[in-house]
């Protein structure tokens, strides 16, 4: 008990308080100007629900969920296990590290990087289109309200896709090697070894990367805040996250920013909760490790 | 395998160059009216790091320590500050000044926390308007009447236009160092090549332009509008114009504002009219690269700060070693025609500084901020870092160059000073202002929706600030 005393001590200050707090000033209205504090009872609730900005956020974080999970889950794997495979043995290390790259990468530095990529006028991007005949689909992709989320959730697939991909290679590679033996002996081609074989094994990975990736993709705040210079324009390339920090430091409505975040919070519980339950099936002692490892990321 | 170990240790060294140049290149910091929110990017501070140069921690013994906080942790000004600490320590060798500061944002956020909490900085910057009126808003803040009444030669010193935004209820809480203008800035080669002569009122504009069109410039205007702070200097500009000064002090104040007078909506589209001749691309642009297109020579106008002269000079440490191509001046924005309000007043806050009221050694303090606002200081600052500086005569023929005297003349014949409307209206509302402007120049919004939303959030702050 005395040792984890520490532990506890540090949770309680650093997570479970603020939790807590957290709760409490969702129903109050202040500034960071002042120390006092009115409160408001459920106020800051009804301006949440007619709030369109509120919409627009969920909305971008659910295609960042939908896109992030498509990409860096299934492309991830997709690429861990071309890259184990035996035919690419070979050049494999220096793939991986350049899949890995991005992700030790600043997203400081990535968001500079992409807004030239993005730029209207030196933009790359346009530039490779106009140079292949594709003129039809320049655009200005943070400037339009139409395409600002995606070349921001397409940046993010870029960064993130290295490190699912890395956690699936570490998943393949503690697969029995005879499990693939027996399915060589049995004239198993590579598709069929992907499906039957590889995709069952890293099951438990799996889960653990939706997860990651699925709260990641609620709670992103970086990519858009920096890229999209605040959730722009106007307000389409908003985050719930990006919107809780404009409310609170912005326009300084701390009260409100806490409801937003409490917004989020319920958000990403239920969502851990629904994949830990819908992906709860087996109750090997390793997968329940696996998934508290997974609850530990939204903390 | 040492093929691919080659090949993997080119790409990497072509991924860091690509860094790099990222990281040189895009500079700009999107803070707000802040003079050289330009000039920004070299140095990340570390935000409450002391600088090193400034005040040894130790030896504070029996010296009387006053502590100074600022947001210049960058060149050109940051040596400067360190310079006026050392020369100042040199010649009071019983005060030490421990100075700290922090970037333009950062600081935004330190400043709040630390002024409202009981760890105010002794003597610290701030700019004008709603930002210091919230500062003073904690009470921390000392009141300078009565050090400015026991010294009417330092009073005296300042231009009294400039004082004006950082006086609340009367009472003077703050002095200016530098002070600001936002004026178009018109590529003269291409107005005389044109006929143009400088445009008096709106519709000259609009007919200037429609002239530089046809005659080739597709963008004759340009702004960088994924800079929310761009579009709410054009709004406030405008605003200001069409406006019955009696409905702006209703509305800019948060208690009575109900955004509610159809010259918004007028004011609006006229914005809306001006993005149009931007082109497509300015809605992704942001200022820097607006600017860098107006001193390439490609675009003819644009509304910039005085503040930014040196800059396209290429007097800063940001010069990108071209030479300017042209000639070029500015004017104020133009008259707009039925518009109620001042038709000649001019869009800029001055930044200064301010001091605590909670100081331990308050006459130390008082003598350290009239050092650095002393004539020398302000001269000094203008030679060496272009700053317009709002002490009377430090700006001269020595210190500055001939745009900058003229910008300073500019600044003194304005009829009236508006301050940044971003800093003039609650947060909340300029929020809303500048993010409708965004969307409204991209057609996602009309201007009656904007203002729809302009009211609802009005109607908020009304209600937290009941009368």
């Amino acid at each position: 008990m005395l040792f984890i005393a520490p532990c506890i001590l540090m949770l309680l200050v650093f997570v479970y308080v603020p939790l807590v707090q957290n709760f409490v000033f969702s129903f109050e209205s202040f500034s960071a100007f002042s120390q006092e504090r009115a409160f408001i009872g459920l106020q800051n609730y009804k301006t949440l629900f007619g709030d369109k900005v509120v919409g627009t956020a969920i909305r971008n974080n659910i295609y960042y969920a939908v896109i992030s999970v498509i990409f860096q889950v299934f492309g991830g794997l997709i690429l861990a296990s071309a890259l184990e495979d035996n035919a690419f043995r070979r050049i494999s290390p220096l793939f991986r590290t350049t899949f890995f790259l991005p992700v030790l990468v600043s997203m400081t530095v990535i968001c500079l990087l992409f807004s030239f990529i993005y730029h209207p006028q030196i933009g790359l991007l346009n530039n490779f289109l106009e140079h292949i005949g594709l003129e039809a689909l320049t655009r200005q992709w943070l400037g339009s309200s139409k395409t600002a989320i995606f070349a921001v959730i397409a940046m993010s697939q870029w960064q993130s896709i290295g490190y699912i991909m890395m956690l699936f290679i570490v998943a393949i590679q503690k697969i029995p090697e005879d499990l693939y033996e027996a399915a060589d002996i049995d004239g198993a081609n590579k598709i069929q070894r992907f499906l039957n074989i590889t995709f069952p094994q890293v099951q438990e990975m799996f889960f653990v990367t939706m997860i990651v990736t699925v709260i990641g993709a609620f709670t992103v705040f970086n990519e858009p805040y920096i890229l999209a210079k605040g959730g722009g324009p106007g307000t389409s390339s908003m985050t719930l996250a990006v919107h809780m920090y404009q409310s609170a430091f912005v326009r300084d409505r701390m009260g409100y920013a806490s409801t937003v975040a409490v917004l989020i919070f319920l958000i990403t519980a239920a969502l851990s909760v629904i994949q830990t339950v819908a992906f709860g099936g087996d109750n090997t002692e390793s997968k329940k490790d696996k998934k508290r490892k997974g609850a530990a990321n939204r903390g | 395998m040492t093929k691919f170990r080659k090949f993997g240790a080119l790409l990497l060294a072509a991924a860091l160059l690509t860094g790099t140049a990222a990281c040189s290149g895009g500079s700009g910091s999107s803070s707000a009216p802040a003079a050289d929110n330009n000039n920004t990017a070299a140095t990340t501070p570390d935000a409450g790091t002391p600088a090193p140069d400034a005040a040894a921690p130790a030896a504070s013994g029996d010296k009387k320590v006053v502590t100074f906080f600022h947001r210049w942790p960058n060149e050109p000004k940051n040596p400067i500050f360190t310079a006026y600490v050392n020369d100042f320590m040199a010649a009071n060798s019983d005060i030490e000044i421990q100075m700290d500061c922090v970037l333009n944002d950062s600081y935004k956020e330190k400043v709040r926390v630390l002024v409202s909490g009981n760890s105010v900085p002794d003597v610290f910057s701030s700019w004008s308007g709603s930002f210091a009126e919230n500062l003073v808003s904690s009470g921390n803040v000392l009141a300078l009447d009565d050090m400015l009444a026991a010294d009417t030669a330092f009073k005296d010193s300042f231009i009294e236009s400039q004082v004006g935004p950082f006086t609340f209820d009367g009472k003077v809480y703050g002095l200016p160092m530098s002070m600001d203008g936002k004026a178009f800035f018109y590529n003269k080669d291409i107005f005389s090549a044109n006929n143009l002569s400088v445009p008096k009122t709106l519709d000259e504009l609009y007919a200037a332009m429609d002239t530089l069109k046809a005659a080739g410039f597709e963008t004759p205007l340009i702004e960088g509008l994924a800079d929310a702070w761009a579009v709410s200097h054009y709004e406030g500009t405008i605003i200001s114009r069409l406006l019955d000064p009696a409905v702006m002090a209703k509305d800019t104040n948060k208690s009575t504002g109900e955004f509610t007078d159809p010259a918004y909506i007028e004011a609006l589209n006229i914005f809306k009219k001006l993005t149009e001749y931007m082109g497509d691309a300015a809605s992704g642009l942001d200022h820097e690269t607006a600017r860098n297109m107006f001193v390439a020579g490609e675009v003819p106008l644009i509304y910039c700060q005085l503040a930014e002269i040196r800059i396209i000079n290429g007097e800063t440490s940001l010069d990108t070693g071209a030479s300017l191509g042209f000639e070029y001046d500015f004017f104020n924005f133009p008259s707009i025609a039925g518009g109620k309000g001042d038709q000649t007043g001019l869009t800029g806050a001055p930044e200064g500084f301010m001091l605590s009221n909670k100081a331990q050694n308050p006459d130390e303090a008082q003598k350290f901020f009239k050092y650095i606002l002393s004539v020398e200081s302000g001269e000094r600052m203008t030679k060496e870092a272009g700053e317009i500086s709002a002490i009377k005569g430090a700006v001269n023929e020595n210190s500055a160059s001939p745009e900058i005297n003229r910008a300073v003349d500019m600044i003194l014949s304005a009829t009236s000073s508006v301050p940044w409307y971003d800093n003039a209206v609650e947060a909340s509302i300029g929020d809303a202002f500048m993010r409708g402007g965004q969307s409204l120049a991209i057609g996602d919004m009309t201007a009656e929706e904007v203002m729809a939303d302009v009211q609802n959030v009005a109607a908020e702050v009304r209600a937290a600030n009941p009368q």
